[in-house]
């Protein structure tokens, strides 16, 4: 009996690890008329392997996420562990989580300016430094915050994660990929000691930043290069178009699942021509299929 | 019968006035329960419940100001690790724990040994929250070895604005689970928004952390006011009844004959040496001769108000300075933060009272700024200098002393260069402490210096000081004296070298070494220290990454005299290894920090 219990357990954490969904209250209808804006928001994710590694809040495999709000600003944020360093013995999930951990905490302690999202980022990667624990890894990240004050958008990006901001079916603003090369992002790293000079290393500061004005109803879509490695934005903007001036949470989630669901099918498919492989075959590498990897999307809809 | 009747009554329609009569009988009930009225009794309200919103001060902390990892702000707002137990850097985290700071050498003793606080608080944290209200709940969410808070202050926030205890107790033995520790406070009916919580951390295994607390309480309203002020006048119509019972109690007693007067005035003086300040002040009182007897300099060579920082002020420092004409030991920790002209006085005190003053200690003091250093630079008779987290004061004019063989200057804004002219020209110089000071930024060129000139030196501790390099580190093997080496997150990131062989073959008679956070330190550059210093007591590794359970069993083995070793965040080394070391070196102490997970999903 007890067993049985047990393995239900776990199925069903199992099943909460495969497909979370994290929706925020804001979206309670009866909050509509509020004047301030905000961030209706919903998450979901999928962890590359179907083996469950970790059982946390904030993580798909080695991507990692949070939201927060603060009564200034509301924030989003998405990172993705660099893969490249199981090898060495490190777990790359633990950087990016705690690089979005801390960013979560800055935000709810007041400790950042909304209209410097880069500087958040680099505040929290300060901060793994002071962790007993000693984080090792690198990772991409993006962070994305509401200014309320004057309904502005404040971003910062560094490497291939990013975000698109759609409003009516069409795509005003989309982060720009940094890349060292082919399917090397820039990224926030910290080496073993010792290893420093043969590892990629980016300052918080190679963060391209962007700021644009927002409307009621603009859709905001912040994700890993699981997603837009995998989905052309043709397709990414179809299901957001769904979702324009949405808030209720609950109708988000359902977009964002099937955002996630359509990223990690074609992730797997081997015969399609994905956004990926069409960037491998400009780099002079012919392959074609889905990029398997961990999948992390943040959905959004401003509410002014 | 009034007790009812005003139970019944709703508020709203409440006249107090007509009602005094049934006030004051319900004031002389609740008086002997409590000794202020319940204002629960009298109203039904709803509590209401805040996290803090902000630090005010405290006297502890593990990491720099800068940073937000363990830091004291984490105490605020709402509790993000709890229910899980363990060590998370979401937390507030305090830097000592058990007797290991209180035998190191260079720890401060205790000037007046007669008055001791009952507690031992060793450290204390001020927080406020947003709305005053009459507390009548707390709730402390301790996530990591709970058990150490032993005084809850609160701070009035009406007339006086004095301190009063909530609640005090003697540290506790708890489970290694996280709590939410819910003392019986008392009852008072003044409006707070201020608390203070005092620690003990001396019978804990390891560090204690705190992740949030909450004020419970009832907020100001006209209704509040209303039955505050009658009890205000059945107060006042009530004490000089009181006051006159005293005095017949006075003549109603038979004097008895007074035998001190038969006594030598020397035994007198021994015999009043044992007494604590309070005593002292009470004994002043019983007559003439007492009176001169209790203001006799000989009794205050050493003195030590820290105990009393709530009540001193600088008419009670006034009060001192005639009785001090012959201080020796002053320790004024804590005290003079609420009161402006503290300063003043404690500048003239000094001026006046330096003369043979050779023990001083200011934790935590915010009246030491510049001009308050320029009058301490005087004292010329200074060996023991204390300034614990004293962050107001820049221009150093610390190297007119040259008596100095103790000095704390921990979380203080001391720069390099000021500290090397303090380390030439005190050459009797054993105890060094400068933890958490920022503003060192060539800490390597100020280890060269002290290995020039003070040879003597046997503590240096300069925890989470980044600027110390290999080529730095390297210099305290010229130091053969030191026994105490804190070098915590000095070299983070950067690799060691050669400097741990240096430090190993120069500094034999080492008894404490915290190596944490040397995160490029394995086992072949740890293993000099272990061959060479075989008096080692204290180890600290934490936090090293690459260190294998066969460097540390040498350790365990090797070093004969070994009481603690600490290997948190040694990821390399199993758990089960640890528990067996355990077993087979129960005299050693092993930590290890521990995380455990509830609900964390």
């Amino acid at each position: 009996m007890h067993s049985i219990w047990v393995t239900g357990r776990l199925l069903s954490r199992a099943i909460w690890n495969g497909l979370s969904n994290y929706s925020t209250s804001s979206a309670d209808p009866a909050l509509k008329q509020k004047s301030e804006p905000c961030l209706v928001s919903a998450v979901c994710g999928f962890s590359k392997d179907k083996k469950i590694q970790r059982l946390l809040k904030g993580t798909f495999g080695d991507d990692a996420w949070f939201t927060a709000k603060q009564k200034n600003a509301d924030v989003l944020g998405v990172a993705d562990g660099v893969g490249g360093w199981r090898a060495y013995g490190i777990d790359p999930g633990e950087f990016s989580l705690h690089l979005m951990k801390n960013c979560e905490r800055l935000v709810n302690l007041g400790r950042f300016q909304p209209t410097n999202p880069s500087e958040l980022l680099a505040k929290s990667y300060y901060e793994l430094l002071h962790h007993k624990k000693s984080i090792l890894g690198s990772s991409t990240a993006c962070v994305v915050v509401l200014n309320k004050e004057n309904s502005t958008l404040y971003t910062a990006n560094i490497g291939d994660s990013g975000y698109m901001v759609v409003r009516r079916g069409k795509v005003i603003h989309r982060s720009e990929e940094q890349q060292h090369y082919f399917n090397t992002p820039f990224q926030l790293s910290l080496p073993p000691p010792g290893y420093q000079e043969g590892v990629l290393s980016d300052t918080p500061d190679t963060a391209i930043t962007d700021n644009f004005p927002v409307e009621d109803g603009d859709v905001i879509l912040v994700a890993t290069d699981g997603v837009f490695d995998n989905l052309p934005q043709s397709i990414i903007v179809n299901e957001l178009v769904k979702v324009q001036g949405e808030r209720s949470a609950s109708r988000l989630q359902m977009v964002a699942n099937s955002i996630a669901w359509m990223a990690r099918s074609l992730s797997f498919d081997e015969t399609f021509i994905s956004p990926f492989a069409e960037s491998a075959f400009a780099n002079g590498i012919n392959t074609i299929g889905g990029k398997p990897d961990d999948i992390t999307v943040l959905l959004a809809t401003v509410a002014i | 019968m009034a007790y009812q009747f005003m139970k019944n009554i709703k508020p709203e329609k409440l006249n107090l006035d007509t009602n005094q009569a049934g006030f004051s009988e319900l004031f002389v009930k609740s008086k002997d329960k409590h000794g202020v009225i319940l204002l629960e009794d009298v109203v039904k309200m709803d509590l209401l419940d805040q996290y803090a919103e902000n630090v005010i001060e405290y006297t502890s902390r593990f990491n720099c100001a800068n940073s937000l990892s363990y830091a004291p702000a984490n105490i605020t707002g709402k509790y993000v690790v709890y229910p899980s137990y363990g060590d998370f850097p979401d937390a507030y985290f305090l830097r000592s724990y058990g007797k290991w700071w209180v035998e190191r050498a260079a720890y401060q003793k205790e000037y007046m040994l007669q008055d001791l606080d009952p507690l031992s608080a060793e450290d204390y944290i001020t927080i406020q929250f947003e709305i005053a209200v009459i507390p009548r709940d707390i709730c402390i969410y301790e996530i990591y070895n709970p058990g150490a808070i032993v005084r809850i202050w609160g701070k009035t926030n009406t007339g006086d604005k004095s301190w009063v205890v909530l609640w005090e107790g003697q540290p506790q033995i708890c489970l290694d689970v996280s709590r939410k520790f819910h003392p019986q406070i008392k009852i008072i009916n003044n409006l707070v928004n201020t608390i203070r919580l005092e620690f003990n951390q001396s019978h804990l295994k390891y560090h204690t952390s705190i992740d949030a607390v909450v004020l419970g309480g009832y907020i100001q309203s006209e209704l509040v006011n209303e039955i505050l002020n009658v009890q205000l006048k059945v107060e006042k119509n009530q004490k000089p009844i009181q006051k006159q019972e005293q005095i017949n109690e006075v003549s109603d007693g038979k004097v008895s004959p007074d035998y001190f007067s038969d006594l030598p005035y020397e035994v007198v003086i021994h015999i009043f040496q044992y007494l604590d300040l309070k005593s002292l002040f009470l004994c002043a009182q019983v007559n003439k001769r007492w009176y001169e007897i209790c203001n006799d300099p000989a009794l205050y060579q050493n003195l030590s108000l820290k105990r009393y920082w709530h009540i001193v002020n600088s008419e009670v420092l006034k009060t001192f300075e005639s009785k001090c004409k012959n201080i020796k030991k002053l320790d004024l920790s804590w005290c003079g933060n609420e009161d402006p002209t503290f300063k003043v006085a404690f500048t003239s005190f000094l001026s006046a009272r330096c003369k043979n003053l050779t023990h001083l200690s200011l934790g935590n003091c915010h009246f030491v700024k510049n001009e308050v250093i320029q009058f301490i630079s005087q004292c010329n008779e200074l060996i023991d200098l204390r300034l614990k987290n004293t962050p107001h004061w820049r221009i150093s004019r610390l190297d007119c002393l040259n008596k100095l063989v103790s000095l704390d200057l921990t979380s203080s804004l001391i720069q390099d260069n000021d500290l090397i002219q303090i380390l030439k020209s005190n050459p009797n110089l054993k105890h060094l402490i400068i933890d958490l000071c920022e503003d060192l930024r060539r800490l390597d060129h100020v280890v060269e210096a002290a290995a020039q000139y003070t040879k003597k030196l046997e503590t240096w501790s300069s925890w989470k000081s980044p600027s110390l390099s290999f080529e730095g580190a390297k210099h305290f093997g010229a130091l053969e004296n030191l026994t105490d080496l804190d070098l915590g997150w000095c070299l983070l990131t950067t690799h060691p070298i050669d400097s741990l062989t240096k430090i190993a073959e120069g500094c034999k008679k080492l008894k404490r070494l915290i190596l944490s956070e040397w995160r490029g330190v394995n086992d072949s550059l740890l293993l000099p220290i272990i061959l060479n210093c075989s008096d080692l007591e204290q180890l600290d590794l934490l936090g090293i990454r690459s260190l294998s359970a066969e460097v540390c069993e040498t350790a365990l083995v090797t070093l004969k005299k070994l009481r603690l070793l600490d290997i948190s965040f040694c990821t390399r080394i199993d758990q089960t290894q640890v528990e067996l070391w355990r077993e087979r070196f129960p005299h050693i102490n092993i930590p290890r920090s521990c995380q455990f997970l509830v609900n964390y999903l």
